[in-house]
């Protein structure tokens, strides 16, 4: 893929968007916009992905294009503590140097108030930046808040939202239930009203409607309006249109019963009444319950520090977060978030990085060591210099790849996009038929007037041939669901990344998502990926006079001044295991032999067979041992003291603890796993041998491993390609999903689809078992909103109504739309509490062991 | 101006498509037992509908051939 350099790319966040229509209009606006190479909306995170070229257009224009269709560009809002301002023109002056930073969209500054206030984009240009620039100009800047509104500028515009759905939901509700009873009054409980209210019922009903259409139904005859202008549909406009033609024809028929729609008695003032108030209550259970699909995302973002202590002329100062540079020196007590990436330089203390890595057990830190920006310090104090900060940090990086993620779509989502493009088109070209269906042949030939609405006393005895197909027309419109065709795939994509962040399992795309969900093959590479990348010692064998610790003594004390892998595996064993270090005299390495030392006058030689049998040293006791250890694919060193055999070291690159348990779990889930190395085929079995991989591709040199990859592919098997980001590139580029394992933090750096933060392998089980709980997801939403329309709409057109002389009501209908759309979320919902089988607790993994694995990070939404 | 253009002649085709439309209903209807009020609202409502059908469809076809001129 080729990459232009002047292009820029940016994720936006849209407010409005409610079905897969509106996204389709976002998408073609900003597609339509000059300067705009590439866009991607997602309709769950509410949020388009812009590629952009800044030489053709700016952050103003894309806004503009969003804002005119009906959209709107939410953009954080900073307000700054300007001083040094005195005359109108450095109010002037501030404004156009902030105005003319890339991010910014609108700048008001003001001489009175000493302040600026600065709606921007943080993605293109941070307030760190926006600050800096005034200071340039002779101004200073500092924030006025907190920050804390910028951190939750999408929760506000959540609040805003559920708040105004939820005053709406109660004037409609109210207000319908009311109209409700009156419609229904004569049949329910005949005798209670006085005879005047109930001579005038319909103009009562007209006055406790209009209130409701005109208000809180008001957004969809606007929106869908301003929708067509542009020649774009939308939900809304199937909303208007039904409650337009409910109210229409009670209007007609309260006012002028006599125009032959039916009459006086035929009225859906009811119907257009609790349709708005569904629609909305609808709205409102899904504004609620979609924010919470993005809680983990949330989660990450309220891990970032507002506050820094920063020691500065040996001044300890405290300073908003992001004002920090590198270089800076902090403080951070017990208890306290740390601010920034960094490493430390003075103190010592034990650091929770759960909420990033997901490791349960907090990890000393001591001068050197590095810190992780947004993990809590538990118990000392100490110092760090400051060396990633805004938006390089660790943090930073994972929240905007998980954002990138949701923002992406899944290969599955294909289907769903191509049906919830012309979904509306095709609903209102249905209603159309079934209009003239019902108009020229069903009501002769069906009609009955005695037929009801399902659910209600209420006959149909009054309904002309108009008014019965225009019921039906209209049912047609308000039953079908879009929306849940347009959330299946987003809502659970967003869970799915979010919930896999939680483990430190960070997902590049919905794509990388759905392949791994679908995964058939795994190759793990094998140095640092199946083993600890480090030899050691793993064997001592004596001779028989000298115990195992003098003989792994002696061959440290050999070993000591050797830069040689395996020796400094020797010197670092025995260390590990207490062992006091002599100095040795007379250090002769022999090439490709081994090493030779004098110690308190006796010969030392620590070696290959070759150097046994030049020395004449007998190894007839050992050789047998050797072989076995050799089988095992460890390297033998031989290890003889004044002319005699003393026993043999073991070194080998062990494999990492849990890289056993992860392959089994991989072949319980029915996936074929392999090995790939550059190590000769004997030593690469072994590894297999143990750690129980049965397909072994040995041998290959690095530049081959792309090959063997694709040649697994060949067999058409979907391949993922485990390794090192950075060694293994090309082999994790050519897998269907390349798994990136132990980056650390440094995360933009990784090649491969999927990173794994922590260095464990139990994450790649943990990746395909998240990715699978995903697309299981999806594909029960996408059957459940698809199934929705195929059955629900055929019922609403009168499908049933020769047979049960029932209709659908527009009320009923609606409340059927509603609770669609919101089933599709809650079922997305219980990915919050899904936990993958291998993190939960106490799992017996078939062998009789129980594992205490990782607790699930939790942090305080 | 190239915009309105495409606006103008596109409401021209869809107005002019659905006023057909509605004329084919209301001509319809005049074959069967229909009163007035009845065929005229089923004309209103084939009008508004066929509005909605045919407005995105037909702009983004003139909006397409306009610019490729």
């Amino acid at each position: 893929m080729t990459e232009d350099k002047h292009m820029k790319k940016t994720t936006l966040s849209i407010g409005g968007m409610t079905c897969a229509a509106c996204v389709g209009h976002v998408e073609k606006a900003l597609k339509d916009t000059r300067g705009v190479k590439g866009t991607v909306v997602n309709l769950a995170t509410g949020k388009a992905s812009v590629e952009y070229d800044p030489a053709e257009t700016s952050l103003s224009t894309i806004k503009k294009a969003v804002d005119e269709i009906g959209y709107e560009v939410i953009l954080n809002t900073a307000n700054l503590q300007v001083t040094g301002m005195t005359c109108a023109s450095c109010v002037d002056h501030v404004q156009k140097a902030v105005s003319e930073l890339p991010g910014v969209y609108r700048v008001v500054a003001n001489l009175a108030s000493s302040s600026a206030r600065v709606e921007y984009e943080p993605q293109i240009t941070s307030i760190g930046e926006i600050i800096k620039t005034i200071r340039e100009v002779g101004y200073e800047a500092v924030e006025r808040s907190e920050g804390a509104e910028a951190l939750d500028r999408e929760k506000e515009a959540r609040d805003r939202d559920i708040k105004r759905q939820r005053n709406n939901l109660i004037i409609s509700g109210t207000l319908g239930v009311l109209v409700m009873l009156g419609m229904f009054q004569p049949y329910w409980f005949p005798d209670l009203l006085p005879v005047w209210l109930n001579d005038n019922m319909k103009v009562v009903l007209f006055i406790l409607t209009t209130p409701i259409v005109f208000g809180p139904g008001r957004q969809f005859f606007v929106n869908s309006w301003n929708g067509l202008k542009r020649g774009l549909t939308d939900m809304n406009l199937l909303y208007a249109t039904g409650i337009g033609a409910a109210y229409g024809i009670a209007v007609i028929n309260t006012f002028w019963p006599e125009a032959g729609f039916g009459g006086k008695d035929v009225t859906f003032y009811e119907a257009a009444a609790m349709l708005t108030a569904f629609i909305i209550l609808g709205r409102y259970l899904e504004a609620i319950t979609r924010g919470r699909t993005s809680q983990a995302i949330r989660r990450l973002m309220k891990l970032q520090p507002k506050r820094a202590k920063v020691l500065r002329d040996g001044q300890e100062t405290d300073i908003p977060a992001e004002e920090v540079q590198i270089g800076d020196i902090l403080l951070v007590r017990p208890g306290e978030a740390i601010p920034v990436d960094g490493r430390v330089t003075d103190g010592y203390s034990s650091v929770d990085q759960s909420m990033i890595t997901g490791e349960s057990i907090p990890v000393e830190k001591k001068t050197g060591d590095d810190v992780i920006g947004g993990t809590i310090n538990k118990t000392g104090a100490f110092k760090f210099q400051a060396t990633r900060v805004g938006k390089d940090t660790a943090l930073a990086q994972i929240i905007k790849l998980v954002e990138d993620a949701q923002t992406t779509k899944a290969p599955i989502q294909k289907l769903a996009d191509k049906v919830a493009g012309h979904f509306i088109l095709g609903v209102h070209m249905v209603a159309l038929i079934v209009f003239l269906f019902w108009f020229f042949a069903g009501y002769g030939l069906w009609f009955v007037p005695e037929s009801r609405l399902i659910l209600t006393p209420y006959t149909l005895t009054g309904l002309g041939v108009f008014g019965f197909a225009l019921l039906t027309s209209v049912t047609v419109l308000v039953i079908s669901c879009p929306c849940a065709v347009g959330l299946a795939t987003p809502s659970a994509i967003m869970a799915g990344s979010g919930k896999a962040a939680e483990y430190g399992i960070l997902f590049k795309g919905a794509d990388a998502m759905e392949g791994t969900a679908r995964l058939q093959a795994i190759i793990f590479d094998k140095t640092g990926t199946l083993t600890k990348g480090e030899p050691s010692v793993t064997d001592v064998i004596t001779a028989g006079e000298l115990a195992e610790n003098e003989v792994l003594r002696l061959a440290a004390v050999a070993e000591k001044n050797s830069e040689h892998p395996l020796g400094e595996a020797i010197v670092s064993g025995a260390r590990e295991r207490g062992l006091e270090l002599a100095d040795a005299a007379g250090f002769n390495a022999i090439p490709g032999q081994g090493v030779e030392v004098q110690l308190d006058g006796r010969t030392i030689l620590l070696g290959n067979r070759k150097l046994m049998a030049d020395r004449n040293v007998s190894l007839d006791k050992l050789v047998g041992e050797a072989e076995r250890l050799e089988h095992e694919g460890k390297t033998a060193m031989f290890v003889a003291v004044g002319g005699k055999p003393a026993g043999i070291v073991a070194v080998a690159d062990t494999l990492k603890e849990t890289s056993a348990r992860a392959v089994e779990e991989l072949h319980r889930m029915g996936i074929q796993v392999a090995m790939i190395t550059g190590d000769n085929r004997r030593t690469a079995e072994a590894i297999a041998r143990q750690v129980g991989i049965d397909r072994v591709l040995a041998e290959v040199l690095p530049e081959d491993k792309a090959n063997e990859v694709k040649k697994l592919q060949a067999e058409g098997l979907r391949v993922a390609m485990v390794g090192d980001g950075i060694n293994d590139a090309p082999a994790l580029a050519q897998a269907d999903v390349g798994i990136a394992i132990g980056s650390g933090t440094d995360v933009a750096k990784e090649t491969g689809h999927v990173i794994l933060v922590k260095d464990d392998l139990m994450d790649v089980v943990a990746a395909l078992q998240v990715g699978r709980q995903t697309l299981r997801l999806i594909k029960q939403n996408l059957f459940w909103a698809f199934g929705y329309n195929t059955v629900t709409i055929p019922i609403g057109a009168g499908l049933l109504y020769p047979f049960v002389a029932q209709m659908v009501s527009p009320e009923l209908a609606a409340l059927l739309m509603a609770t669609s759309s919101l089933s599709v979320t809650l079922n997305t919902l219980r990915m919050r509490g899904y936990v993958p089988p291998i993190r939960r607790k106490d799992i017996d993994f078939g062998e009789g062991h129980i594992h205490t694995v990782a607790r699930v990070p939790q942090t305080s939404a | 101006m190239k915009v309105s253009r495409v606006g103008f002649i596109s409401a021209l085709i869809y107005t002019g498509l659905s006023i057909v439309l509605a004329g084919a209903f209301f001509v319809a209807t005049l074959l069967g037992n229909y009163n007035w009020l009845t065929r005229l609202g089923g004309a209103g409502w084939v009008f508004l509908l066929s509005m909605i059908i045919l407005m995105p469809v037909v702009t983004p076809l003139i909006k397409k051939r306009v610019q490729s001129r």
